[in-house]
């Protein structure tokens, strides 16, 4: 599905093992310290191969999280705000991520700013319940969704670069 | 449990870190290549890359790097070496290099190669060894071997020349260098050789026998001579023709020269030449600077040989005679040189007015020249009279018909022949010597012997700047007497001259014999010519006037008589007319009229077709328009036409036809009978006898006056059948038979002479008919005779 540098990317992530969601107390902690140490490599990864590309943080309970995003086009860096919930069959299903400024912007979204995930995605995540975590949602879902749309949204001017904006 | 959450929140904090951490700057090599190439663009940077584009590099890493390889290759490295080596751009390499070289003053920048002074030090140390061995090495091949510039390795070497090279360096020629010993060798072999020189030696010749250094031989040799250590001088500097010659060598040379002088008073070239003396001109200049030769061609004449000569030149000149100075010069001199001395000599004594060369070593005063001339005035002046009266019209040029009303005043010469004299005089002066003499007309002399034919001939390759008038002049001079008859009379005159010398004299006098026979011919012309003009003249036309008319009446008359004859005889009668009667006629008018253009002749009857032809061509248009008609008249066959040629003829010159009347008619009826009876009475040739004496009976009988050829006579015999009586008529008959048989046998007698029987049996037949002819003769004259008395008592 994805292309090779995804492919690459998301092998150099490390599997999650533990197999439980934000209702289990005892193994969600386990679970959302492999979480934290999934990304963190992630992040380190992307760093690494000058690849940063969001910013993101949870509240206490690992629960919700939000964030930003970004995309680089014609040197120009076109920042997003994002957020999603922990669903409470996670890691069985996976998380809608959103992007609420997008809403209503392009047809590749859901009411309420969620990005509609390619079809490719679902079943690959299904597949690999509980191996996937959170890093893999990034690398596998945002990351292309991102790729795809933003050009498209640019494109058509439906969005601007910001600072644009304020200039003009 | 709470350490799980703890951990959670470390892991979180953790998280954070993780992402504000810095991002690494990855750049590709792409864009690392750029950058670094817009920092050298900029000057910001200051990296060369290498070859395979790898790495950078800076320049001073460069020069570090050129100077270990060279100290790794001992000394000396190839720029093109380097370059591979360093692997980057060779002109960075050759900069450095250069950078180097220029900054670092034991290294050295050589074709292309990095050389340091430790390199050269070893150089020069195997030079060495080099020239210790073999005792002199030459630049040259040490730049072979060690493949370096000529100029480099004489300045390397020659710094360090005593140092580590033991020897020395030629100072003439820096390709060398040799040592002490080599050279001591060198200069005893040459002191040894040169000692041993007795003759003039070719030092290119040593060399290659002897293999010695060419400049260090000249050097030594030099050195040695200023020494006084070798007796001789080199001659011809340094060059391939340097001659070494021993003093020894040049003293006998010296000696022999001066003695063959004193005794001699010349010098031969080729002898000194072939005594080895390479420029004999210059050494005997040299030589004998203060005494004072006179130089030839191929030789050198000293004082006393010239005084000699000018003594009897002067000689010559002073008695008016001639001097034969080959005797007196050296044999050895050429034609040409003698020419040269020679003139030399006539100019120095100053009598070049009064004396020519003749055969090259004659010389010959004019005096004796002139006195030679006399000799001819009188035959001279026989052969212009007889000339003269032979055919004037040859003399006369048309130049002279022009300017006749001059020439009547004075028998002066010419303008033209003035100039002519002037031009020939300055042309003799130019060509420094008179006409034919020594060595410079050598050419004219060979000319002569080759085309001896014509003095005209001559004359032309002589002078060939001549003008066309003068040479047309040329063309009509009379020639006075071939070269052969002049010295043929010189000889009997001259006594005791060799015969070249006489030939040529004749020749020289040739022309001034020619042009004063001219001007005699000319004054006795003038004298005749003179003569007839003027008073006489007056005369002269009456007189010519009554014989043309004479003449004409005659023709005329003469016409009248052929009219008697059948067409043939008619025709033949006529022709004889005109060519003898008509012919005088014409004749007369024709040389009247040439006398009054300065042409006419004594005698008119002695102008022939060809001379009136000529005479014609000078007449002025209007006179020769009619006289040339007249004149070809002669040749038809009607004296008709010739009658009617006459008159617009005999108006041009002048005179009146008068028409005959019956009286001059008779008139000259009775002359010409007259004159024929005359002629009838002497003559005895029966031929002639016959033929008068039938002309006679014809006009007897017809009245008729007749000028008939002998061949005709039977014609005329004929017609006087019936007018004369029978007796006479076979009278006539008879002897005109027999006059025919005696004619005959003459002419047979003289075809068949050598049958002598035959011949004695027709001198018998010729006997008798003579014999008959001569008793007949009387008889036949008589009848003519007689019958002019009868006829004479009817008149």
């Amino acid at each position: 599905m994805a292309d090779e540098a995804t492919r690459k990317a998301v092998s150099e992530i490390p599997l999650l093992k533990t197999n439980s969601g934000p209702r289990d107390k005892e193994l969600w902690v386990q679970r959302l310290r492999e979480e934290y140490l999934a990304l963190i490599k992630y992040v380190e990864n992307n760093k690494s191969a000058d690849n940063d590309w969001f910013r993101l943080e949870s509240n206490k309970e690992g629960t919700r999280w939000f964030g930003k995003c970004w995309y680089i086009h014609d040197l120009l860096k076109y920042e997003f705000d994002m957020e999603f919930d922990i669903p409470v069959t996670y890691p069985a299903t996976a998380p809608e991520v959103a992007i609420p400024e997008l809403d209503g912007k392009t047809a590749k979204m859901y009411r309420g700013g969620k990005i509609c995930l390619t079809d490719h995605f679902k079943p690959l995540w299904a597949r690999n319940v509980p191996k996937f975590g959170l890093a893999h949602l990034m690398a596998l879902g945002l990351g292309p969704w991102l790729a795809v749309e933003i050009p498209d949204l640019i494109a058509k001017g439906l969005i601007q670069h910001k600072e644009q904006q304020n200039n003009s | 449990m709470a350490a799980d959450w703890e951990e959670i929140r470390r892991l979180a904090a953790d998280f954070q870190r993780a992402q504000f951490a810095d991002t690494i700057q990855r750049l590709s090599e792409r864009n690392c290549i750029e950058i670094v190439a817009k920092l050298v663009g900029d000057k910001q940077l200051d990296v060369v890359h290498t070859l395979d584009g790898k790495e950078y590099i800076t320049p001073a890493q460069i020069s570090r790097e050129i100077r270990d390889e060279l100290y790794v290759h001992g000394g000396r490295v190839n720029i093109v070496d380097l370059q591979q080596i360093i692997n980057v751009d060779w002109v960075h390499v050759e900069g450095r290099a250069n950078d180097i070289a220029k900054s670092d003053r034991t290294v050295q920048l050589v074709l292309g190669q990095l050389v340091d002074n430790t390199y050269l030090d070893q150089l020069a140390e195997e030079v060495n060894d080099k020239l210790q061995e073999a005792g002199q090495v030459s630049i040259a091949e040490l730049c072979k071997s060690f493949d370096l510039p000529g100029d480099f390795l004489t300045e390397i070497l020659s710094q360090r020349l005593g140092k580590i090279i033991q020897g020395q360096m030629d100072q003439y020629n820096r390709g060398v260098i040799f040592t002490q010993a080599f050279l001591s060798r060198h200069k005893a072999r040459i002191c040894g050789l040169f000692s041993a020189v007795t003759r003039p030696t070719a030092i290119n010749n040593l060399i290659g026998l002897h293999g010695f250094h060419e400049h260090l031989l000249y050097l030594v040799l030099e050195e040695l001579v200023s020494s006084g250590r070798l007796k001789g001088t080199v001659v011809g500097g340094r060059q391939d023709k340097a001659v070494y010659i021993p003093d020894i060598y040049s003293k006998t040379q010296n000696a022999w020269v001066d003695s063959f002088l004193k005794q001699n008073g010349y010098l031969e070239f080729d002898a000194l030449t072939r005594l080895g003396i390479p420029d004999p001109v210059n050494y005997t200049k040299k030589r004998f600077k203060t005494s004072k030769l006179l130089f030839l061609r191929a030789v050198c004449v000293g004082q006393a040989i010239v005084d000699q000569v000018e003594a009897s030149v002067e000689e010559a000149v002073n008695s008016g005679s001639w001097t034969d100075l080959q005797p007196m010069l050296p044999s050895c001199l050429s034609p040409e040189d003698i020419g040269i001395l020679l003139n030399q000599v006539l100019r120095t004594t100053n009598v070049q007015s009064s004396a020519r060369i003749v055969s090259g070593t004659v010389v010959v005063s004019e005096k004796f020249i002139g006195s030679c001339l006399s000799l001819f005035s009188e035959s001279m002046q026989q052969r212009a009279v007889k000339e003269v009266k032979n055919n004037p019209v040859f003399l006369i040029t048309e130049e002279d018909v022009k300017q006749a009303s001059a020439l009547v005043e004075s028998a002066a010469p010419s303008k033209k022949e003035k100039r002519e004299e002037q031009r020939r005089k300055k042309a003799s002066e130019g060509s420094g010597s008179v006409k034919g003499g020594g060595g410079g007309n050598a050419r004219e002399i060979r000319i002569r012997k080759t085309k001896k034919k014509s003095r005209r001939g001559e004359e032309d390759s002589d002078e060939e700047a001549a003008t066309a008038p003068q040479n047309r002049n040329k063309q009509t001079e009379v020639p006075f007497m071939s070269p052969e008859e002049v010295t043929a009379v010189l000889e009997k005159h001259v006594c005791d001259c060799p015969e070249d010398m006489l030939s040529e004299l004749a020749e020289h006098l040739m022309r001034p014999l020619a042009r004063m026979y001219q001007e005699v011919v000319r004054t006795v012309l003038m004298s005749s010519t003179n003569a007839a003009t003027g008073a006489g003249r007056k005369r002269n036309v009456k007189d010519l006037q009554e014989e043309i008319n004479n003449l004409c009446h005659n023709i005329r008359l003469f016409e009248k008589g052929t009219k008697f004859f059948s067409e043939e005889t008619q025709a033949s009668i006529s022709k004889h007319v005109l060519k003898t009667v008509c012919a005088d006629l014409t004749n007369i008018l024709v040389n009247f009229a040439a006398a009054e253009f300065m042409t006419a002749t004594d005698s008119p009857s002695s102008i022939t077709h060809e001379v009136r032809v000529k005479i014609l061509g000078r007449l002025p248009e209007e006179t020769k328009a009619p006289l040339m008609k007249l004149h070809n008249s002669l040749n038809g066959k009607s004296i008709e036409d010739f009658l009617t040629n006459l008159e617009p003829s005999a108006e041009v010159c002048g005179f009146m036809l008068k028409k005959g009347d019956k009286k001059r008619e008779r008139q000259a009826l009775f002359q010409h009978r007259q004159a024929l009876t005359e002629q009838l009475k002497v003559t005895e040739d029966p031929a002639l006898v016959l033929h008068l004496t039938s002309v006679l009976l014809f006009q007897l009988h017809a009245h008729c006056m007749l000028h008939a050829p002998g061949r005709c006579v039977p014609q005329i015999v004929g017609t006087l059948v019936g007018r004369v009586s029978e007796d006479q008529h076979r009278l006539l008959s008879r002897y005109q038979t027999l006059v025919v048989k005696q004619l005959v046998g003459q002419s047979k007698k003289g075809g068949r002479e050598h049958r002598e029987a035959e011949s004695a049996e027709q001198e018998d037949e010729a006997e008798a008919v003579r014999k008959e002819l001569q008793s007949l003769t009387g008889e036949v004259k008589d009848l003519v005779l007689t019958s002019r008395k009868t006829s004479a008592t009817e008149d």
